[in-house]
């Protein structure tokens, strides 16, 4: 569902950041983005949904039939009419496309507290559904679901400078599932969270039933999590395959981790 | 040095916040012309926590003891421009406002005028533009902070001292004020501005295109800032005459709204001064409940009311005698009760509550 | 000045009574909005030797206060911040104005004084005003009043981003000091020499946090458009309590009890 074909992205400055890189990801499928500090993860993750323009290469999104909605109610769907378009970016790409991109692709920052720049967890989660125009009675039924789903319904009023980092980084993912994207990028989940709730979200994160490209230093939390592996070394692929090659020492080493 | 509300007479205050609405009416349309307002925002947002954060680093002074902090107000024009850093410093206003009790809501505007408007909107493009613009140096930086820190430092403390006077609550005495304020203004002015400058040099030589791009931000702060300050200081005169024309000693406004009221009930029926619960009480207490509600005597009535009824308090510093109409140890003694018997009402308040949810709490 | 640590604590402190749920935070923000805006300006508008005249306006903090189940202690440490000015400003005016009023118990009383407490008293009521407004009424909810009342929301986005990250770069600023006077040796303040450093690396990472912000604002379809929030219908128990507030706050200015 997302195909990623020899991308190429610059910083400002001018430093080349990702280098010729390509990859897909099926529907529902789970991938874990390693690669040591500076190799280009999060650079990739941005550039995935436009923040970062690519300056060479396109990353196209396509609704498969078996995407995560589709799977459940596929009649409803189709009834409906409800196949999204094929999505293309490129260097050229417009801003109605890449607002329709970042609708179904979200994207969970490494720190919490730059995704949640409102008052209050509920307004938060709002945020995504009433930017895009969804309608209120929606998105209050969106905000429920998104924060019940998580089991933080009792989130809801309280601001954000009283949560624990655990309860952070839910409410964070809460904000994007609000959208109902069809693909979730996360950057470095497990960053600040201690072991038992290291657990309690690698469980939520496998249950979630969207395509996923999770960039992590943690090995134990990709190996639950994820089937695949995606080892990148300065801005280009060095190995993409299952996930054995989380325990292989040497190609680790050889990636600089 | 925020303004509290209780200094202010609402002439003043709520001139100053008719302009500072205004100005902030005018700074949000400048933002949303540039064309990177989207990425605009954030900064701005950012911006303003980071002046309330930074305002929390004390440093000593040397060689005095003592210790000071950062105000804001240029250094961050320095790094945004005058207009952004003006909508930083005004939320940040409101933030100590509401939540930290520091400087009135009424009062908003006057601290919006004295911290924001003076060191963004006039200081920064008027002073500190003009100093620095022609070449990038450390020593024009330092000199260009240094000066406009403490101009607009000396200006802020200036305006507060005319807000207080025009406001006539308090007796300042100009003179000796005057003589006492600026130069320890002057003295914090100049320290802030060194520390100013200090930061904005070890930006510049980390992120040169930092500082530069303020500058450079033509749109944003060049001619239509002198056109915003040119806005601002005429809507100042203009709600200031406005107002203060409405607090002159004629009868006006409120007051004779009220006054015509008054007579025009006290003409159509004798019974209604039951209306106005101070002319009843007052009947009572003369001893003839029934009878004494003659028209004649109510137009009397009214006539001292409106005397009473200085919605707006005359700008003269001397007293007149005659509108401390409680002023006398029997009243001092009733505001006393009052305070007792309010405060006697909250707790017994409080304390049923309290009861009720120890009740609730037993049952569950 | 109060360090980070107790400024953070302030702010929670004021937030969980917002989260509060007694009638008073029931209210419409609306109502709640009017009501403290006239009772400020009302108490404002007492002239200097009105210190009796404004003290029935005591009963609206104490009542307010008991109904809304505030702590007294927290709400009055509050007003101590604004104390220092007013204290200033009431004192000159005791000094300088001794036309003497009345006698109680022998003492003389000056004008002076009591125009000193009438500006300690309207202080007091101003503050416990805004206070107990903010004590009541989460901010998302006057944020929400205000967009429905069309203030421009570029500013009102502002407004809530600086409140927001005020929390997350006081605890910055904090731990920074921390790690500071842990190297320095030095009790409390900085040294000033540092500060050009120490402020600018502060301002150079909240800048680098305004960037990712904004990206993560993007990945959420943010835009400058107006969205106006769901309207939240006034009620008429919400009317009423407004006016049990403004009607005798104005009444008692306008007509003179005593």
């Amino acid at each position: 569902m997302l195909r990623v074909s020899n991308l190429s992205v610059e910083y400002a400055d001018g430093t080349r950041a990702i280098e010729d890189l390509s990859f897909s990801i099926e529907a529902g499928e789970s991938v874990a983005l390693i690669g040591a500090n500076g190799a280009g993860k999060t650079t990739l993750l941005l550039a995935i949904v436009g923040v970062l323009p690519p300056i060479a290469g396109e990353i196209s999104l396509h609704s498969s039939a078996a995407g995560p909605d589709e799977q459940k109610n596929a009649p409803a769907q189709a009834a409906r009419g409800a196949v999204k378009p094929e999505l293309v970016l490129t260097q050229r790409t417009g801003k109605d496309t890449l607002r329709e991109l970042r609708a179904r692709v979200g994207v969970v920052f490494q720190n919490p507290d730059d995704q949640l720049f409102m008052p209050g967890i509920y307004e938060d989660v709002a945020f995504g559904p009433r930017s895009f125009g969804i309608e209120e009675a929606e998105t209050v039924q969106r905000v429920d679901a998104a924060l019940s789903s998580l089991g933080i319904a009792h989130l809801a009023d309280r601001s954000p400078l009283k949560l624990s980092g655990g309860e952070k980084r839910l409410a964070a993912i809460a904000t994007v599932l609000a959208m109902k994207p069809d693909l979730l990028l996360f950057d470095e989940p497990t960053a600040y969270l201690d072991p038992r709730a290291k657990r309690n979200l690698a469980q939520i994160v496998s249950g979630l039933p969207q395509g996923k490209l999770i960039a992590t230093h943690d090995m134990a939390f990709a190996a639950e999590t994820c089937s695949r592996v995606l080892l990148i070394r300065e801005g280009s692929v060095m190995e993409d395959g299952p996930r054995d090659i989380l325990f292989n020492a040497r190609k680790l080493e050889a990636a600089g981790l | 040095m925020h303004m509290a509300d209780a200094l202010l007479s609402p002439v003043v205050a709520l001139a100053a916040d008719a302009v500072g609405v205004a100005a902030v009416g005018i700074s949000v349309a400048r933002v949303k012309k540039d064309e990177f307002s989207e990425k605009k925002v954030p900064l701005i947002g950012v911006a303003g926590a980071l002046v309330f954060a930074g305002q929390m680093i004390n440093f000593t002074i040397p060689g005095t003891g003592s210790s000071g902090h950062i105000g804001g107000g240029i250094l961050l024009a320095g790094l945004l421009g005058g207009v952004p850093a003006f909508l930083s410093m005004t939320a940040v206003l409101i933030i100590q406002c509401l939540f930290f009790a520091d400087g009135g809501l009424l009062a908003l505007g006057c601290n919006i005028f004295n911290l924001g408007v003076i060191p963004c909107l006039l200081v920064y493009p008027l002073v500190f533009k003009p100093i620095f613009r022609t070449a990038v140096s450390y020593r024009r930086l330092s000199a260009a902070s240094v000066i406009s820190a403490t101009a607009a430092l000396v200006l802020g403390a200036s305006c507060v001292v005319l807000q207080v006077m025009l406001s006539g609550v308090a007796q300042l005495p100009v003179g000796t004020f005057t003589a006492l304020m600026l130069p320890i203004h002057l003295v914090i002015g100049i320290v802030e501005g060194i520390v100013t400058a200090a930061v904005l040099c070890f930006v510049h030589r980390a992120r040169p295109e930092v500082v530069t791009a303020s500058l450079a931000g033509g749109k944003l702060d060049g001619i239509p800032v002198k056109k915003t300050v040119a806005a601002i200081a005429v809507l100042a005169v203009l709600a200031g005459g406005a107002l203060s024309l409405l607090a002159s000693k004629n009868p006006d406004g409120l007051e004779w709204a009220v006054e015509g009221t008054l007579e025009k009930t006290a003409a159509e029926a004798p019974g209604a001064a039951a209306v106005v619960p101070g002319a009843a009480q007052a009947d009572e207490q003369s001893g003839h409940p029934e009878e004494s509600s003659t028209a004649g005597a109510l137009h009397v009535r009214a006539a001292g009311i409106r005397d009473a009824t200085a919605v707006l308090p005359d700008y003269s510093f001397s007293y007149d005698g005659e509108n401390a109409a409680g002023t006398s140890a029997s009243g001092l003694i009733g505001a006393a009760i009052t305070f007792v018997v309010a405060g006697a009402a909250g707790l017994s308040i409080s304390l049923v509550k309290k009861r009720k949810r120890e009740a609730a709490g037993a049952d569950a | 000045m109060p360090d980070a640590g107790a400024r953070v604590r302030e702010l929670r402190a004021l937030e969980s009574l917002a989260a509060g749920r007694t009638a008073v935070h029931r209210l419409h923000p609306l109502a709640k909005l009017v009501a403290s805006l006239v009772f400020i300006v009302t108490v404002a508008s007492y002239g200097r030797y009105d210190f009796i005249r404004a003290a029935p306006y005591l009963f609206y903090p104490f009542i307010m206060m008991a109904l809304s189940e505030s702590p007294y202690k927290l709400l009055l440490s509050r007003v101590l911040i604004a104390l220092p000015f007013c204290l200033f400003a009431g004192i000159t005016n005791a000094i300088l104005d001794t036309t003497a009023a009345f006698t109680l118990g022998g003492v003389t009383v000056s004008l002076g004084i009591v125009s000193l407490a009438t500006i300690m008293l309207k202080m007091y009521l101003c503050v416990m005003a805004a206070l107990i407004l903010v004590a009541t009424t989460p901010l998302t909810e006057l944020t929400a009043q205000l967009r429905r009342m069309r203030a421009p929301s570029v500013f009102v986005m502002v407004f809530e981003m600086t409140y927001r990250y005020v929390g997350v770069l006081l605890e910055e600023v904090r731990s920074m000091i921390i790690a500071y006077r842990l190297r320095s040796g030095k009790k409390k303040a900085l040294e000033m020499k540092h500060m050009g450093s120490f402020a600018g690396h502060l301002l150079l990472r909240g800048f680098d946090r305004a960037e990712r912000v904004h990206a993560a604002m993007c990945c959420r379809g943010y835009s400058l458009k107006h969205i106006p929030p769901a309207r939240r219908r006034i009620k008429p128990s919400d009317i009423i309590v407004m006016l049990i507030v403004c009607v005798p706050s104005v009444l008692l200015r306008v007509v003179p009890l005593y």
